[in-house]
């Protein structure tokens, strides 16, 4: 049985552990490698840090997400959709708070998708002196087969 | 840079394997779609590996950065995830200004922006912001 309507609304609000995300030379250097962009090891990075940082310093690995919307990764979750906004230049080298939670919940029905929830997620990057650097929100999509 | 202008696009001739292998590392994402051929094929999706979203997201970041001048000067990226990508495809990612503005005493443009896989085949879309000066 899929997770009931209700305990998908308690997650609503609900805070993550959080934690800490330190951009590191060689793993600034990997990561845009791997996407044609421009391999350095200092100076500003990358915004899609903003993205790692959130993953990383979220405090749940992924599978422990998907378990908190009640699926595994074997039900196929998908990206809906995926928001940066680099609000202060990032620093390769530099260590960033982690903090955020699930902001929303949605239950749809398509046609040929079936039953399927959309979980909403915002993460903020924080800079060591307090002031927001990064914000990451991103959506990912729960096929519901019973 | 004006709106109606076109970014210069950044072209992939061919999205490598061992991208999606090192990402998957990177982000400790488990998922065997992106580096087991077999898993693919099992699930019915083909037998070339799934690229992962952020690397599609990287491509465009890659092409907004140098149109800004920096990848430090790229405010915000919002996009929709449309379709896969496989290992081999040729992609590119393209960019067009939508509108050039002050805001909060800066100059920024608004693009909006996508991925193309193959032949015109948009597999993720949105808008950028980027500061001009």
């Amino acid at each position: 049985m899929p997770i009931s309507v209700e305990e998908l609304e308690a997650l609503k609000g609900r805070s993550f552990p959080g934690g800490t995300y330190t951009i590191e030379p060689y793993r600034h250097w990997l990561m845009n490698d791997a996407v044609g962009d421009a391999p350095t090891t200092s100076g500003p990075a990358s915004p899609m840090e903003i993205y790692y940082g959130a993953m990383g310093g979220l405090g749940l690995s992924l599978d422990e997400l998907f378990a908190w919307a009640g699926a595994t990764a074997a039900d196929g979750p998908m990206f809906g959709e995926a928001e940066i906004e680099q609000r202060r230049p990032l620093r390769v080298g530099e260590t960033y708070a982690v903090r955020g939670g699930i902001t929303d919940v949605v239950r749809k029905e398509g046609r040929r998708a079936g039953v399927f929830d959309i979980v909403t997620f915002r993460l903020e990057l924080v800079e060591p002196g307090g002031e927001v650097a990064g914000v990451s929100t991103n959506s990912f999509v729960f096929p519901r087969r019973d | 840079m004006q709106a109606g202008d076109e970014l210069e696009p950044l072209v992939i001739e061919s999205v490598p394997t061992e991208a999606m292998k090192t990402v998957a590392a990177l982000l400790h994402d488990p998922n065997p779609i992106h580096f087991d051929v077999e898993t693919v094929k099992a699930l019915g999706m083909g037998d070339r590996p799934v690229n992962q979203g952020p690397n599609n997201m990287g491509y465009l970041v890659a092409m907004l950065g140098r149109a800004a001048g920096g990848r430090e000067r790229i405010r915000r990226l919002r996009v929709r995830f449309l379709g896969n990508v496989f290992a081999g495809d040729r992609v590119v990612a393209r960019g067009r200004v939508e509108s050039v503005e002050e805001r909060d005493g800066q100059r920024v443009a608004d693009v909006e922006v996508w991925l193309e896989r193959g032949d015109d085949d948009r597999v993720m879309a949105g808008t950028a912001t980027i500061l001009l000066d």
